[in-house]
Protein backbone atom coordinates (compact mmCIF):
# COMPACT_ATOMS: atom_id res chain seq x y z
CA UNK A 1 0.00 0.00 0.00
CA UNK A 2 1.65 3.21 -1.14
CA UNK A 3 1.79 6.35 0.99
CA UNK A 4 1.24 9.71 -0.61
CA UNK A 5 1.89 13.30 0.34
CA UNK A 6 0.39 16.09 -1.72
CA UNK A 7 1.90 19.51 -2.31
CA UNK A 8 -1.26 21.18 -3.50
CA UNK A 9 0.22 24.55 -4.45
CA UNK A 10 2.27 22.93 -7.22
CA UNK A 11 0.03 19.95 -7.91
CA UNK A 12 2.86 17.62 -6.93
CA UNK A 13 2.31 14.26 -5.30
CA UNK A 14 5.12 12.44 -3.48
CA UNK A 15 4.75 8.68 -3.41
CA UNK A 16 6.43 6.26 -1.05
CA UNK A 17 6.07 2.67 -2.28
CA UNK A 18 6.52 1.47 1.34
CA UNK A 19 8.41 -1.63 0.26
CA UNK A 20 12.00 -2.56 0.88
CA UNK A 21 12.22 -4.47 -2.37
CA UNK A 22 10.44 -3.41 -5.53
CA UNK A 23 10.38 -6.70 -7.45
CA UNK A 24 8.29 -9.07 -9.56
CA UNK A 25 6.43 -9.91 -6.33
CA UNK A 26 4.92 -6.44 -5.84
CA UNK A 27 5.80 -4.25 -8.84
CA UNK A 28 2.45 -4.74 -10.59
CA UNK A 29 0.48 -3.88 -7.44
CA UNK A 30 2.57 -0.75 -6.95
CA UNK A 31 2.11 0.29 -10.57
CA UNK A 32 -1.66 -0.23 -10.45
CA UNK A 33 -1.95 1.89 -7.31
CA UNK A 34 -0.03 4.76 -8.86
CA UNK A 35 -2.03 4.37 -12.09
CA UNK A 36 -5.08 5.04 -9.91
CA UNK A 37 -3.51 8.32 -8.80
CA UNK A 38 -2.50 9.29 -12.33
CA UNK A 39 -6.00 8.60 -13.60
CA UNK A 40 -7.37 10.91 -10.90
CA UNK A 41 -5.40 13.79 -12.42
CA UNK A 42 -2.16 13.50 -10.48
CA UNK A 43 0.49 13.84 -13.13
CA UNK A 44 3.41 15.47 -11.37
CA UNK A 45 4.88 12.69 -9.32
CA UNK A 46 7.91 12.22 -7.11
CA UNK A 47 8.62 8.55 -6.33
CA UNK A 48 10.56 8.46 -3.09
CA UNK A 49 12.77 5.36 -3.14
CA UNK A 50 14.56 6.15 0.14
CA UNK A 51 13.16 3.02 1.75
CA UNK A 52 13.81 0.78 -1.25
CA UNK A 53 17.09 -1.13 -0.98
CA UNK A 54 16.61 -3.36 -4.01
CA UNK A 55 14.87 -3.08 -7.36
CA UNK A 56 14.72 -5.77 -10.05
CA UNK A 57 13.80 -5.65 -13.74
CA UNK A 58 10.07 -5.86 -12.93
CA UNK A 59 10.48 -2.85 -10.62
CA UNK A 60 12.20 -0.93 -13.42
CA UNK A 61 9.39 -1.98 -15.74
CA UNK A 62 6.82 -0.58 -13.29
CA UNK A 63 8.59 2.80 -13.06
CA UNK A 64 8.82 3.08 -16.84
CA UNK A 65 5.13 2.10 -16.98
CA UNK A 66 4.35 5.16 -14.81
CA UNK A 67 6.38 7.37 -17.10
CA UNK A 68 4.47 6.09 -20.12
CA UNK A 69 1.10 6.54 -18.41
CA UNK A 70 1.84 10.14 -17.41
CA UNK A 71 3.17 10.83 -20.90
CA UNK A 72 3.62 14.39 -22.07
CA UNK A 73 1.06 15.85 -19.70
CA UNK A 74 3.17 15.45 -16.59
CA UNK A 75 6.40 14.31 -15.04
CA UNK A 76 7.77 11.50 -12.94
CA UNK A 77 10.97 12.10 -10.99
CA UNK A 78 12.71 10.01 -8.36
CA UNK A 79 14.51 10.66 -5.14
CA UNK A 80 16.47 8.77 -2.49
CA UNK A 81 18.19 6.18 -4.68
CA UNK A 82 20.32 3.84 -2.59
CA UNK A 83 23.61 2.37 -3.87
CA UNK A 84 22.02 -0.84 -5.11
CA UNK A 85 19.20 0.93 -6.89
CA UNK A 86 21.63 3.42 -8.41
CA UNK A 87 23.75 0.56 -9.72
CA UNK A 88 20.68 -1.01 -11.36
CA UNK A 89 19.76 2.37 -12.87
CA UNK A 90 23.24 2.80 -14.26
CA UNK A 91 23.47 -0.65 -15.85
CA UNK A 92 20.03 -0.23 -17.51
CA UNK A 93 20.64 3.47 -18.34
CA UNK A 94 17.52 4.43 -16.41
CA UNK A 95 19.67 7.22 -14.94
CA UNK A 96 19.23 8.85 -18.36
CA UNK A 97 15.48 8.33 -18.39
CA UNK A 98 14.58 9.56 -14.91
CA UNK A 99 15.69 12.73 -13.17
CA UNK A 100 16.62 11.89 -9.63
CA UNK A 101 17.30 13.96 -6.52
CA UNK A 102 18.91 13.25 -3.18
CA UNK A 103 15.71 13.75 -1.16
CA UNK A 104 12.02 14.65 -1.28
CA UNK A 105 12.48 18.37 -0.71
CA UNK A 106 14.99 18.73 -3.52
CA UNK A 107 12.74 16.74 -5.84
CA UNK A 108 9.63 18.77 -5.00
CA UNK A 109 11.58 22.05 -5.32
CA UNK A 110 12.93 21.02 -8.71
CA UNK A 111 9.50 20.02 -9.98
CA UNK A 112 7.94 23.23 -8.58
CA UNK A 113 10.52 25.33 -10.40
CA UNK A 114 9.71 23.67 -13.69
CA UNK A 115 6.14 25.02 -13.44
CA UNK A 116 7.37 28.55 -13.94
CA UNK B 1 -11.10 -31.85 -14.58
CA UNK B 2 -12.15 -28.29 -13.77
CA UNK B 3 -15.77 -29.17 -14.55
CA UNK B 4 -15.55 -31.84 -11.90
CA UNK B 5 -14.52 -29.17 -9.42
CA UNK B 6 -17.71 -27.23 -10.03
CA UNK B 7 -19.99 -30.23 -9.73
CA UNK B 8 -18.66 -31.07 -6.27
CA UNK B 9 -21.19 -28.60 -4.90
CA UNK B 10 -23.95 -30.93 -5.95
CA UNK B 11 -22.09 -33.93 -4.59
CA UNK B 12 -24.35 -36.96 -4.53
CA UNK B 13 -25.07 -38.47 -1.15
CA UNK B 14 -22.32 -41.02 -1.01
CA UNK B 15 -22.48 -44.37 0.79
CA UNK B 16 -24.23 -44.04 4.18
CA UNK B 17 -22.09 -43.00 7.12
CA UNK B 18 -20.99 -45.86 9.38
CA UNK B 19 -21.59 -45.49 13.11
CA UNK B 20 -19.82 -47.38 15.88
CA UNK B 21 -21.94 -47.69 19.03
CA UNK B 22 -19.72 -48.29 22.05
CA UNK B 23 -21.50 -49.17 25.27
CA UNK B 24 -20.88 -51.88 27.84
CA UNK B 25 -24.63 -51.97 28.58
CA UNK B 26 -26.09 -54.38 25.99
CA UNK B 27 -29.61 -53.05 26.41
CA UNK B 28 -28.59 -49.41 25.95
CA UNK B 29 -26.51 -50.45 22.91
CA UNK B 30 -29.44 -52.30 21.34
CA UNK B 31 -31.71 -49.31 21.87
CA UNK B 32 -29.25 -46.80 20.39
CA UNK B 33 -28.60 -49.09 17.41
CA UNK B 34 -32.30 -49.52 16.78
CA UNK B 35 -32.83 -45.76 16.65
CA UNK B 36 -29.83 -45.34 14.34
CA UNK B 37 -31.09 -48.04 12.01
CA UNK B 38 -34.41 -46.27 11.80
CA UNK B 39 -32.55 -43.08 10.85
CA UNK B 40 -30.93 -44.92 7.96
CA UNK B 41 -27.48 -45.57 9.44
CA UNK B 42 -25.68 -48.90 9.73
CA UNK B 43 -24.63 -49.20 13.36
CA UNK B 44 -21.80 -51.50 14.40
CA UNK B 45 -21.81 -52.61 18.02
CA UNK B 46 -18.78 -52.48 20.29
CA UNK B 47 -19.05 -53.88 23.82
CA UNK B 48 -16.15 -51.83 25.14
CA UNK B 49 -13.65 -49.09 24.30
CA UNK B 50 -10.99 -51.41 22.91
CA UNK B 51 -13.38 -52.99 20.43
CA UNK B 52 -14.63 -49.56 19.40
CA UNK B 53 -11.09 -48.29 18.82
CA UNK B 54 -10.25 -51.28 16.63
CA UNK B 55 -13.38 -50.73 14.54
CA UNK B 56 -12.62 -47.02 14.11
CA UNK B 57 -8.99 -47.70 13.23
CA UNK B 58 -10.18 -50.26 10.70
CA UNK B 59 -12.13 -47.49 8.97
CA UNK B 60 -15.55 -48.94 9.80
CA UNK B 61 -17.16 -45.64 10.72
CA UNK B 62 -17.06 -41.85 10.58
CA UNK B 63 -19.25 -41.40 13.67
CA UNK B 64 -18.68 -42.79 17.14
CA UNK B 65 -21.49 -42.89 19.71
CA UNK B 66 -19.96 -43.89 23.02
CA UNK B 67 -20.80 -44.12 26.66
CA UNK B 68 -18.65 -42.17 29.10
CA UNK B 69 -18.49 -44.90 31.70
CA UNK B 70 -17.08 -48.11 30.34
CA UNK B 71 -14.76 -50.61 31.98
CA UNK B 72 -11.22 -50.66 30.52
CA UNK B 73 -10.87 -47.79 28.07
CA UNK B 74 -13.52 -45.27 29.09
CA UNK B 75 -15.11 -42.60 26.90
CA UNK B 76 -12.38 -39.97 27.60
CA UNK B 77 -9.56 -42.35 26.81
CA UNK B 78 -11.34 -43.62 23.70
CA UNK B 79 -11.81 -40.04 22.41
CA UNK B 80 -8.17 -39.19 23.07
CA UNK B 81 -6.99 -42.30 21.20
CA UNK B 82 -9.23 -41.58 18.23
CA UNK B 83 -7.96 -37.99 18.06
CA UNK B 84 -4.36 -39.11 18.39
CA UNK B 85 -4.72 -41.20 15.23
CA UNK B 86 -5.83 -38.11 13.27
CA UNK B 87 -5.90 -39.67 9.84
CA UNK B 88 -7.40 -38.00 6.76
CA UNK B 89 -10.95 -38.57 7.95
CA UNK B 90 -12.40 -36.73 10.89
CA UNK B 91 -14.32 -38.99 13.30
CA UNK B 92 -17.31 -37.26 14.83
CA UNK B 93 -17.69 -38.33 18.48
CA UNK B 94 -21.00 -38.19 20.38
CA UNK B 95 -20.90 -39.07 24.07
CA UNK B 96 -23.60 -40.35 26.38
CA UNK B 97 -23.31 -38.95 29.89
CA UNK B 98 -25.46 -39.00 32.99
CA UNK B 99 -27.38 -35.81 33.87
CA UNK B 100 -25.05 -34.87 36.72
CA UNK B 101 -21.76 -35.25 34.85
CA UNK B 102 -21.22 -31.57 33.96
CA UNK B 103 -17.54 -31.53 34.86
CA UNK B 104 -16.96 -34.76 32.97
CA UNK B 105 -18.29 -33.03 29.87
CA UNK B 106 -15.57 -30.38 30.06
CA UNK B 107 -12.94 -33.07 30.31
CA UNK B 108 -14.57 -34.90 27.41
CA UNK B 109 -14.49 -31.79 25.24
CA UNK B 110 -10.77 -31.49 25.91
CA UNK B 111 -10.32 -35.15 25.07
CA UNK B 112 -11.87 -34.46 21.66
CA UNK B 113 -15.58 -35.24 22.02
CA UNK B 114 -17.80 -33.18 19.71
CA UNK B 115 -21.23 -33.37 21.35
CA UNK B 116 -23.14 -34.91 24.24
CA UNK B 117 -26.42 -36.60 24.96
CA UNK B 118 -27.90 -37.12 28.38
CA UNK B 119 -29.13 -40.46 29.65
CA UNK B 120 -31.76 -41.71 29.34
CA UNK B 121 -31.31 -41.33 25.62
CA UNK B 122 -34.38 -40.13 23.75
CA UNK B 123 -34.95 -40.54 20.04
CA UNK B 124 -35.40 -36.83 19.33
CA UNK B 125 -32.05 -35.76 20.76
CA UNK B 126 -30.16 -38.60 19.06
CA UNK B 127 -31.85 -37.76 15.74
CA UNK B 128 -30.95 -34.09 16.01
CA UNK B 129 -27.31 -34.79 16.85
CA UNK B 130 -26.89 -37.42 14.15
CA UNK B 131 -28.28 -35.00 11.56
CA UNK B 132 -25.84 -32.35 12.72
CA UNK B 133 -22.93 -34.80 12.63
CA UNK B 134 -24.04 -36.01 9.19
CA UNK B 135 -24.07 -32.46 7.84
CA UNK B 136 -20.56 -31.78 9.09
CA UNK B 137 -19.19 -35.04 7.74
CA UNK B 138 -20.88 -34.49 4.40
CA UNK B 139 -19.28 -31.06 4.24
CA UNK B 140 -15.94 -32.55 5.12
CA UNK B 141 -16.28 -35.10 2.34
CA UNK B 142 -17.01 -32.33 -0.12
CA UNK B 143 -13.94 -30.41 0.99
CA UNK B 144 -11.80 -33.54 0.83
CA UNK B 145 -13.02 -34.21 -2.70
CA UNK B 146 -12.37 -30.64 -3.70
CA UNK B 147 -8.87 -30.77 -2.21
CA UNK B 148 -8.14 -33.95 -4.11
CA UNK B 149 -9.30 -32.39 -7.38
CA UNK B 150 -7.23 -29.27 -6.74
CA UNK B 151 -4.18 -31.38 -5.95
CA UNK B 152 -4.72 -33.31 -9.18
CA UNK B 153 -5.16 -30.09 -11.14
CA UNK B 154 -1.96 -28.69 -9.63
CA UNK B 155 -0.12 -31.87 -10.51
CA UNK B 156 -1.43 -31.65 -14.06
CA UNK B 157 -0.35 -28.01 -14.39
CA UNK B 158 3.11 -28.80 -13.03
CA UNK B 159 3.43 -31.76 -15.38
CA UNK B 160 2.60 -29.39 -18.26
CA UNK B 161 5.15 -26.87 -16.98
CA UNK B 162 7.81 -29.56 -16.76
CA UNK B 163 7.06 -30.61 -20.32
CA UNK B 164 7.38 -26.96 -21.37
CA UNK B 165 10.64 -26.71 -19.42
CA UNK B 166 11.99 -29.74 -21.30
CA UNK B 167 11.07 -28.07 -24.58
CA UNK B 168 12.82 -24.91 -23.40
CA UNK B 169 15.93 -26.82 -22.40
CA UNK B 170 16.09 -28.48 -25.81
CA UNK B 171 16.51 -25.03 -27.36
CA UNK B 172 19.75 -24.58 -25.44
CA UNK B 173 23.15 -25.70 -26.66
CA UNK B 174 25.00 -28.49 -24.84
CA UNK B 175 26.63 -27.60 -21.52
CA UNK B 176 30.04 -27.76 -23.17
CA UNK B 177 30.75 -27.35 -26.85
CA UNK B 178 33.25 -26.01 -29.28
CA UNK B 179 32.65 -23.37 -31.96
CA UNK B 180 35.70 -22.47 -34.02
CA UNK B 181 38.48 -21.39 -31.68
CA UNK B 182 36.10 -21.03 -28.72
CA UNK B 183 34.92 -23.45 -26.10
CA UNK B 184 31.58 -22.59 -24.53
CA UNK B 185 30.56 -23.79 -21.07
CA UNK B 186 27.19 -23.07 -19.56
CA UNK B 187 24.70 -23.62 -16.78
CA UNK B 188 20.99 -22.86 -16.87
CA UNK B 189 18.80 -22.99 -13.77
CA UNK B 190 15.16 -21.85 -13.74
CA UNK B 191 13.93 -20.45 -10.42
CA UNK B 192 10.67 -22.37 -10.80
CA UNK B 193 10.51 -25.03 -13.54
CA UNK B 194 10.46 -22.55 -16.44
CA UNK B 195 13.02 -19.81 -17.04
CA UNK B 196 12.85 -16.31 -18.49
CA UNK B 197 16.47 -16.66 -19.57
CA UNK B 198 17.82 -17.85 -22.90
CA UNK B 199 21.21 -18.00 -24.57
CA UNK B 200 22.91 -19.35 -27.67
CA UNK B 201 26.03 -19.23 -29.81
CA UNK B 202 26.92 -20.13 -33.40
CA UNK B 203 29.65 -19.85 -36.00
CA UNK B 204 29.05 -16.97 -38.42
CA UNK B 205 31.88 -17.79 -40.82
CA UNK B 206 35.13 -15.90 -41.55
CA UNK B 207 36.47 -16.57 -38.07
CA UNK B 208 33.46 -14.92 -36.45
CA UNK B 209 31.44 -16.45 -33.63
CA UNK B 210 28.15 -14.95 -32.44
CA UNK B 211 26.61 -15.43 -29.02
CA UNK B 212 23.93 -13.89 -26.86
CA UNK B 213 22.21 -14.13 -23.50
CA UNK B 214 18.79 -12.66 -22.66
CA UNK B 215 16.93 -12.24 -19.41
CA UNK B 216 13.22 -11.45 -19.74
CA UNK B 217 11.91 -9.19 -16.95
CA UNK B 218 9.98 -11.18 -14.36
CA UNK B 219 9.96 -14.95 -14.32
CA UNK B 220 7.60 -17.90 -14.64
CA UNK B 221 5.37 -18.81 -17.58
CA UNK B 222 4.99 -15.25 -18.86
CA UNK B 223 8.70 -14.59 -19.10
CA UNK B 224 9.52 -18.07 -20.38
CA UNK B 225 7.18 -17.75 -23.38
CA UNK B 226 9.07 -14.62 -24.41
CA UNK B 227 12.45 -16.26 -23.78
CA UNK B 228 11.48 -19.28 -25.91
CA UNK B 229 10.23 -16.96 -28.67
CA UNK B 230 13.62 -15.22 -28.58
CA UNK B 231 15.41 -18.57 -28.57
CA UNK B 232 13.63 -19.51 -31.79
CA UNK B 233 14.22 -16.13 -33.39
CA UNK B 234 17.89 -15.72 -32.58
CA UNK B 235 19.50 -18.18 -34.97
CA UNK B 236 22.78 -18.00 -36.85
CA UNK B 237 20.82 -16.76 -39.88
CA UNK B 238 19.18 -14.00 -37.86
CA UNK B 239 22.58 -12.98 -36.55
CA UNK B 240 24.10 -12.94 -40.04
CA UNK B 241 21.19 -10.86 -41.31
CA UNK B 242 21.30 -8.23 -38.56
CA UNK B 243 24.66 -8.11 -36.92
CA UNK B 244 26.75 -6.27 -39.52
CA UNK B 245 26.77 -2.61 -40.39
CA UNK B 246 26.36 -1.23 -43.91
CA UNK B 247 29.96 -2.01 -44.87
CA UNK B 248 29.96 -5.47 -43.33
CA UNK B 249 31.72 -4.83 -40.04
CA UNK B 250 30.42 -6.55 -36.91
CA UNK B 251 27.90 -4.24 -35.19
CA UNK B 252 25.83 -6.17 -32.63
CA UNK B 253 23.93 -3.00 -31.70
CA UNK B 254 22.24 -3.31 -35.12
CA UNK B 255 20.76 -6.62 -34.04
CA UNK B 256 19.62 -5.19 -30.72
CA UNK B 257 17.99 -2.23 -32.51
CA UNK B 258 16.14 -4.67 -34.74
CA UNK B 259 14.89 -6.54 -31.68
CA UNK B 260 13.84 -3.32 -29.95
CA UNK B 261 11.85 -2.29 -33.01
CA UNK B 262 10.28 -5.73 -33.25
CA UNK B 263 9.31 -6.21 -29.61
CA UNK B 264 8.50 -2.70 -28.38
CA UNK B 265 4.81 -1.82 -28.15
CA UNK B 266 3.32 1.35 -26.65
CA UNK B 267 1.06 -0.56 -24.28
CA UNK B 268 3.44 -3.46 -23.69
CA UNK B 269 4.96 -4.29 -20.32
CA UNK B 270 7.31 -7.08 -21.38
CA UNK B 271 10.94 -6.34 -22.01
CA UNK B 272 14.29 -8.03 -21.67
CA UNK B 273 17.93 -7.35 -21.05
CA UNK B 274 20.52 -8.76 -23.39
CA UNK B 275 24.17 -9.16 -24.13
CA UNK B 276 25.06 -9.81 -27.76
CA UNK B 277 28.62 -10.54 -28.80
CA UNK B 278 30.57 -11.19 -31.98
CA UNK B 279 34.02 -12.59 -31.47
CA UNK B 280 36.48 -11.96 -34.28
CA UNK B 281 39.21 -14.56 -33.83
CA UNK B 282 41.46 -13.05 -36.47
CA UNK B 283 41.76 -9.77 -34.56
CA UNK B 284 41.17 -11.10 -31.03
CA UNK B 285 38.34 -8.60 -30.74
CA UNK B 286 35.01 -8.96 -29.05
CA UNK B 287 32.31 -6.70 -30.53
CA UNK B 288 29.46 -6.42 -28.10
CA UNK B 289 26.23 -4.66 -27.31
CA UNK B 290 25.20 -4.56 -23.69
CA UNK B 291 21.47 -3.94 -23.32
CA UNK B 292 20.83 -3.74 -19.58
CA UNK B 293 22.49 -7.12 -19.02
CA UNK B 294 25.10 -7.29 -16.23
CA UNK B 295 28.65 -6.48 -17.34
CA UNK B 296 30.47 -9.75 -18.07
CA UNK B 297 34.00 -10.35 -16.86
CA UNK B 298 37.08 -11.15 -18.93
CA UNK B 299 39.68 -13.16 -17.05
CA UNK B 300 43.26 -13.91 -17.98
CA UNK B 301 44.98 -17.18 -17.03
CA UNK B 302 47.11 -15.15 -14.60
CA UNK B 303 43.94 -14.12 -12.76
CA UNK B 304 43.66 -10.52 -13.91
CA UNK B 305 40.11 -9.44 -14.74
CA UNK B 306 38.36 -6.65 -16.56
CA UNK B 307 34.70 -5.73 -16.89
CA UNK B 308 32.97 -5.47 -20.25
CA UNK B 309 30.72 -2.46 -20.81
CA UNK B 310 29.17 0.02 -18.40
CA UNK B 311 25.49 -0.50 -19.15
CA UNK B 312 22.91 0.09 -21.84
CA UNK B 313 19.17 0.37 -22.31
CA UNK B 314 17.16 -2.84 -22.05
CA UNK B 315 15.30 -4.07 -25.14
CA UNK B 316 11.59 -3.36 -25.79
CA UNK B 317 11.26 -1.05 -22.78
CA UNK B 318 11.52 2.29 -24.59
CA UNK B 319 10.95 3.09 -28.25
CA UNK B 320 13.50 5.89 -28.02
CA UNK B 321 16.27 3.70 -26.61
CA UNK B 322 19.59 3.94 -28.40
CA UNK B 323 22.12 1.13 -28.56
CA UNK B 324 25.84 1.18 -29.09
CA UNK B 325 28.37 -1.46 -30.00
CA UNK B 326 31.60 -1.62 -28.05
CA UNK B 327 34.90 -3.38 -28.62
CA UNK B 328 37.27 -5.08 -26.23
CA UNK B 329 40.15 -7.48 -26.77
CA UNK B 330 39.64 -11.13 -25.97
CA UNK B 331 42.83 -13.04 -26.66
CA UNK B 332 43.75 -16.68 -26.76
CA UNK B 333 43.89 -18.17 -23.29
CA UNK B 334 41.47 -15.60 -21.91
CA UNK B 335 37.82 -16.22 -21.24
CA UNK B 336 34.63 -14.22 -20.95
CA UNK B 337 32.20 -15.06 -18.13
CA UNK B 338 28.61 -13.98 -18.62
CA UNK B 339 26.00 -14.38 -15.90
CA UNK B 340 22.40 -13.26 -15.40
CA UNK B 341 21.63 -11.06 -12.40
CA UNK B 342 20.06 -14.11 -10.76
CA UNK B 343 23.65 -14.93 -9.70
CA UNK B 344 24.71 -11.72 -7.99
CA UNK B 345 21.27 -10.95 -6.57
CA UNK B 346 20.84 -14.37 -4.94
CA UNK B 347 20.44 -13.82 -1.21
CA UNK B 348 21.44 -16.02 1.69
CA UNK B 349 18.88 -16.68 4.46
CA UNK B 350 20.07 -13.50 6.23
CA UNK B 351 19.24 -11.43 3.13
CA UNK B 352 22.80 -10.75 1.98
CA UNK B 353 23.32 -10.74 -1.78
CA UNK B 354 25.90 -13.10 -3.32
CA UNK B 355 27.17 -9.99 -5.09
CA UNK B 356 30.17 -9.25 -7.27
CA UNK B 357 32.40 -10.49 -4.44
CA UNK B 358 30.87 -13.96 -4.41
CA UNK B 359 31.14 -14.10 -8.17
CA UNK B 360 34.77 -12.91 -8.17
CA UNK B 361 35.68 -15.63 -5.69
CA UNK B 362 34.33 -18.36 -7.97
CA UNK B 363 36.01 -16.86 -11.04
CA UNK B 364 39.35 -16.34 -9.31
CA UNK B 365 39.39 -19.90 -8.05
CA UNK B 366 39.05 -21.26 -11.61
CA UNK B 367 41.14 -19.01 -13.83
CA UNK B 368 42.95 -22.02 -15.28
CA UNK B 369 39.84 -24.21 -15.55
CA UNK B 370 37.07 -22.10 -17.09
CA UNK B 371 35.12 -25.23 -18.09
CA UNK B 372 34.38 -25.80 -14.41
CA UNK B 373 33.06 -22.29 -13.72
CA UNK B 374 29.34 -22.77 -14.52
CA UNK B 375 29.13 -25.86 -12.31
CA UNK B 376 31.14 -24.24 -9.53
CA UNK B 377 29.01 -21.10 -9.62
CA UNK B 378 25.83 -23.18 -9.36
CA UNK B 379 27.33 -25.06 -6.41
CA UNK B 380 28.43 -21.85 -4.71
CA UNK B 381 24.94 -20.37 -5.15
CA UNK B 382 23.26 -23.49 -3.77
CA UNK B 383 25.57 -23.25 -0.81
CA UNK B 384 24.86 -19.51 -0.40
CA UNK B 385 21.09 -20.13 -0.61
CA UNK B 386 21.46 -23.09 1.76
CA UNK B 387 19.65 -25.18 -0.88
CA UNK B 388 16.57 -22.92 -1.04
CA UNK B 389 15.61 -22.51 -4.72
CA UNK B 390 16.76 -19.32 -6.45
CA UNK B 391 14.38 -16.33 -6.56
CA UNK B 392 15.41 -15.51 -10.09
CA UNK B 393 16.47 -17.52 -13.12
CA UNK B 394 20.16 -18.19 -13.56
CA UNK B 395 22.28 -18.37 -16.69
CA UNK B 396 26.06 -18.74 -16.73
CA UNK B 397 27.86 -18.71 -20.05
CA UNK B 398 31.64 -18.92 -20.32
CA UNK B 399 33.32 -18.28 -23.65
CA UNK B 400 36.89 -19.54 -23.60
CA UNK B 401 39.43 -18.64 -26.28
CA UNK B 402 41.34 -21.82 -26.94
CA UNK B 403 45.03 -21.33 -27.75
CA UNK B 404 45.85 -22.36 -31.31
CA UNK B 405 47.58 -25.75 -31.48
Amino acid sequence: MIKTQEHAEHGICVIDPVVERLTAANATGFKEEVFGLIDSKHDRLVIDLTGVSFIDSSGIGALVGLLKRVGARGEVVLCGLSGNVQQMFKITRMDRVFSSYPGRDAAVAALAERVG
Amino acid sequence: MYDELVSVEGLRQEEPLGVVVADDDALQRAYTSAVLRKLGYTPIDAANGTEALELIRGGAAQILVCDLDMPGIDGHELAREVRRDSGDNYIHILMLTAQNQGHERELALEAGVDDFMAKPLDTASLTARMRSAGRLLQRERQLATRNRILAEAKEQIEADLRAAADAQRRLLPAAHSRVGGCAFHSAFMPSHILSGDMFGYFPLGDGLTGFYAVDVAGHGVHASLMSVALGHLLTADYFRAHVFDAVGNPDPAELVRALNARFYTDDGTEYFTMFAGILDETSDTLHFCQAGYPSPCIMTPAGASRRVGDGGFPVALLSSATFESGEISLSEGEFLALYSDGATEAEDPAGRAFGDEGLAQVLNASTTDPAAIPGKLVDALNCWRETRPLDDDLTVLVCERIAAP
